[in-house]
């Protein structure tokens, strides 16, 4: 092994992430979801009347849908009680829509990033970082050579005041309405924090921003609403993580991404999701993808106790096209049920969707994917392909794909191969002196890889160590 | 949701329908029961996608579908000297026993709405008996549709190192102006070491819905192969499945389906691997041509105790009209990990290149297209041992493309 790997594996996962802090807010809501809370969050952040409406409405939808219980083979939901959930906690920072230098501020919180490595990735890789600790954003910059060309990068609530027309215009309007599932309408009641990136028509930003989301509080919900519009030849990579301590009662996380990609643009939307194994991981993703746009989704999904997530691309527009690149790690106790939706509005429009997934201990994944093409989206392609990895006996793994074909002259691919690591392959790294964690370890690197080499540097190291953190010891 | 309890079904029906048929105390309870059951069961799970239900099974009005005193069909039976295959009441005479042994055993009468109701009501089907070591080939069941509604129940048992191949074809008879339903209920019941292959063949005209849940349980060895031809039906739904119960035991599900016009195919194979060394294999092929429209589902469900299984899917459907469409959703679902399992799906069009190939080889483009199609069900053809079957299926789709 390498002396950078052996260095990774120092790392003690506990101290990484699953360190604890103190709860200290500034404003806390009530536990539970009425009206009353969201009149009091709205006021507290200074919204706008209709932004307020906005939340109202979503709130009757939310009192209004009932719960997903009848997929076949879905994650148990029947322990979320929202009643049961902190839906707000302004952290306690001076500044309200976070601080430009990580040392103002207070050090609790800026020991949580460091922790995390979050300051040191932006000193080295990226254009601008957000950083997002419970429900509101404590740190934001963005490198100066991009706010000169109109680059935005900025906290949610911050951009409700300040771009207030573009954000009138696309917060959960066309992308993601509330109605679009329960955990969807909770979000836009309560949503609360998340970024806001805008970049005009022909601009590059060449490295990626990112946005970290923290939850430390017990018994929280966290919200966070990421509203990205890419205009027409820009191209941008924004890269979200996450992750929370694990505490006995369990945690929340809903939030929401919406994407317009303009005419001709880029944007690749990467995330490794780690969050604490007590943590319901329900959140809604979509991007609407115009003439000849491109939209990627590259995810790691390897916390959570259970996940249902199936981030989806509507290409709308002539020659637009979609890439998923999913991995999904189950280990004990988790049930990762995710996917990608695609649907082909438009002729001439492509998509590729691979998802890999690992299942250890007793874990549970699922593929569950949705690809509809319409009726006159001709020449349209898509290929999906779907590989299961299982390493014992307790362990489930499902694939669950489902295909709406409206038109002929289409090239419409599915595949899915399932497998216990080979035994042939175990014992030949085992004869070349590898002891068998090392053996499996290697082969469960190589079956990622597709996704890791997607990932910038920073994140395929991240990515990795998790993974190997999740096999360390526990192979039989 | 559950359908109503039509007007015209209650116990006299039952009991009458029984009667004339002078069945056994125990058939006309197991009759009741279902009818019994259908005040709580609902109609078989279709597939549903945010916002959609795949096949619309509510819509049929089985009030004006069903006339359940008033069933006729014209069944010939063929078989060689060795095997038993008689209409099922018929057969309850000498093989009452047997009978009562199997019958519901694999496919649960209380499954569904339509099991139910079909358990209830059926007056005509087939049973199969092959006793052990006794080879039987070609066994032909050819039936013609000459009601508003028909009900049927096949019961097929293998007895030890037996095997047997069967050709069962349904179509319609006299015309009747209205639209109809036909109702078929399969279970095989394979014994030790015993081969079935059952084969069927639906080509009934398009004013008729198509409900049809074939179901087989194997011993250790044994193997039941499907093949399974659909091509007539206004609205079909047909479920072919296998349980795997032995080890060692395997299955094929081979589909072959055609539709144009308006025609609603709901197509569906599902194998559950439940012991060791088991394999499965399923093969699904179809076209699609105006605004016909096919929902495909299958399932591979691996059991937690069925070490090292093998277990294959492919689905292809071919699209000839921007009208129709095509569904599909092949599930893999895994619990035990020794497993070596995939699954795949396509839809296309018939092949640019190849077309091209040989309308530069000078054969017309209408009759390039039909060889292309005639081509892509070969492999379903190339499954079929019973000759009848294969010339049947193989005219059929000839006589579709024009």
């Amino acid at each position: 092994m390498s002396s950078d790997q052996d260095h990774l594996k120092e790392t003690d996962t506990e101290a990484r992430f699953e360190f604890k802090k103190e709860q200290k807010a500034a404003f806390a809501a009530e536990k539970g979801l009425n009206e009353e809370t969201i009149r009091v969050i709205s006021e507290d952040k200074d919204e706008p009347e209709w932004m307020l409406e906005r939340r109202l409405r979503a709130l009757k939808q939310f009192q209004k849908m009932p719960m997903p219980t009848d997929w076949p083979g879905q994650p148990d939901l029947s322990e979320v009680d929202v009643d049961e959930i902190v839906p707000y906690i302004r952290p306690d920072v001076e500044v309200r829509g976070g601080v430009d230098d990580w040392r103002d501020l207070p050090d609790d919180i800026k020991d949580t990033f460091d922790k995390l490595g979050i300051p040191e990735a932006e000193k080295n890789a990226l254009s601008g970082v957000g950083a997002q600790y419970e429900s509101e954003v404590v740190y934001q910059n963005m490198q100066e050579r991009w706010e000169e060309k109109g680059v935005v990068f900025m906290n949610m609530d911050q951009a409700v005041q300040e771009h207030e027309d573009i954000v009138k215009e696309y917060f959960m309007t066309k992308c993601v309405p509330p109605s679009d599932n329960k955990f969807a309408a909770l979000h836009g009641a309560i949503w609360s924090g998340g970024s806001f990136v805008y970049v005009p028509e022909d601009t590059t930003v060449d490295m990626p921003v990112q946005a970290y989301f923290r939850m430390n509080s017990e018994g929280m919900g966290q919200f966070e609403h990421t509203l990205i519009v890419a205009e027409k030849g820009s191209e941008v990579h924004y890269i979200e993580g996450c992750s929370a301590p694990k505490y006995s009662a369990f945690n929340l996380h809903s939030g929401g991404v919406e994407v317009f990609v303009g005419e001709d643009a880029h944007v690749q939307y990467s995330t490794v999701q780690n969050w604490s194994k007590n943590t319901y991981n329900l959140n809604t993703k979509r991007a609407i993808v115009e003439k000849n746009g491109r939209m990627e989704w590259i995810s790691g999904s390897m916390g959570s106790k259970a996940t249902m997530l199936y981030p989806a691309s509507i290409l709308k527009g002539r020659g637009a096209s979609d890439n998923h690149i999913t991995i999904a790690f189950a280990g004990e106790g988790q049930n990762i049920d995710t996917g990608a939706k695609v649907y082909h509005n438009a002729p001439e429009t492509k998509s590729t969707i691979e998802s890999k997934s690992i299942s250890k201990d007793g874990g549970r994944t699922n593929y569950r994917g949705l690809v509809h093409i319409a009726n006159g989206a001709k020449n349209s392609s898509t290929s999906v392909e779907c590989d299961a990895l299982m390493f014992d006996n307790e362990s489930t793994s499902d694939t669950m794909p489902y295909m709406e074909i409206n038109e002929s002259t289409v090239d419409v691919a599915h595949e899915a191969t399932v497998g216990k690591i080979g035994d042939e392959d175990v014992f030949y790294l085992q004869s070349r002196g590898l002891d068998d964690d090392d053996a499996k370890q290697m082969i469960v690197s190589g079956f990622i890889e597709p996704i890791t080499e997607e990932l910038p540097i920073e994140y395929a190291v991240e990515l990795n160590r998790l993974v190997e953190l999740e096999m360390e010891g526990s192979l039989g | 949701m559950s359908a109503q309890l039509p007007a015209n079904l209650s116990v006299e029906t039952v009991r009458e329908i029984s009667d004339a048929r002078d069945e056994p105390e125990w058939l006309l309870e197991a009759r009741l029961e279902a009818l019994e059951a259908l005040d709580e069961l609902e109609l078989p799970d279709v597939i549903q996608t945010p916002g959609r239900r795949w096949t619309n099974l509510e819509a049929l009005d089985f009030e004006s579908l069903v006339d359940p005193l008033n069933q006729s069909d014209e069944t010939s039976r063929e078989a060689p000297e060795d095997a038993v295959v008689l209409s099922f009441t018929e057969a309850l005479d000498e093989y009452g026993d047997l009978i009562e042994e199997h019958f519901g055993s694999v496919v649960d009468l209380e499954t569904n709405y339509l099991t139910a109701l079909s358990a209830a009501l059926f007056t005509t089907g087939t049973f199969v008996y092959v006793p052990e070591s006794v080879d039987a080939e070609d066994v032909k069941i050819r039936a013609e549709m000459n009601s508003r509604s028909l009900f049927s129940h096949t019961l097929v048992v293998t007895e030890k190192s037996s095997s047997v191949t069967i050709l069962e074809a349904i179509e319609s008879g006299n015309d009747i102006d209205d639209a109809r339903y036909f109702s078929n209920l399969v279970e095989v019941v394979a014994g030790e070491n015993s081969y079935v292959q059952y084969g069927s063949l639906q080509n009934l005209d398009e004013e008729t819905y198509t409900y049809s849940l074939k179901r087989g349980d194997t011993d250790t060895y044994s193997t039941i192969n499907w093949i399974e031809g659909n091509l007539g039906s206004k609205l079909t739904r047909s479920d072919v499945e296998t349980e795997l119960n032995g080890e060692a035991s395997e299955t094929k599900i081979v589909g072959a389906f055609f539709g144009h016009d308006d025609q609603h195919l709901d197509v569906n194979a599902r194998v559950w691997h439940n012991a060791e060394n088991t394999t499965a294999d399923l093969v699904t092929r179809g076209v699609l041509d105006d605004e016909a429209r096919s929902v495909y589902e299958g399932v591979q469900d691996v059991g937690r105790d069925a070490w090292s299984t093998n277990s294959y899917q492919r689905e292809n459907t071919l699209m000839l009209s921007d009208e129709s469409e095509a569904d599909a959703s092949p599930k893999l679902i895994i619990n035990n990990h020794d497993t070596e399992a995939s699954h795949a799906a396509t839809v296309g069009q018939v092949d640019k290149e190849d077309l091209f190939y040989m309308v530069s080889r000078s054969v017309p483009e209408q009759q390039a297209r039909n060889m292309l199609v005639e081509g892509f069900f070969v492999p379903v053809l190339e499954e079929i041992e019973v000759d009848e079957f294969r010339d049947d299926l193989e005219e059929l789709i000839a006589a579709r493309l024009h």
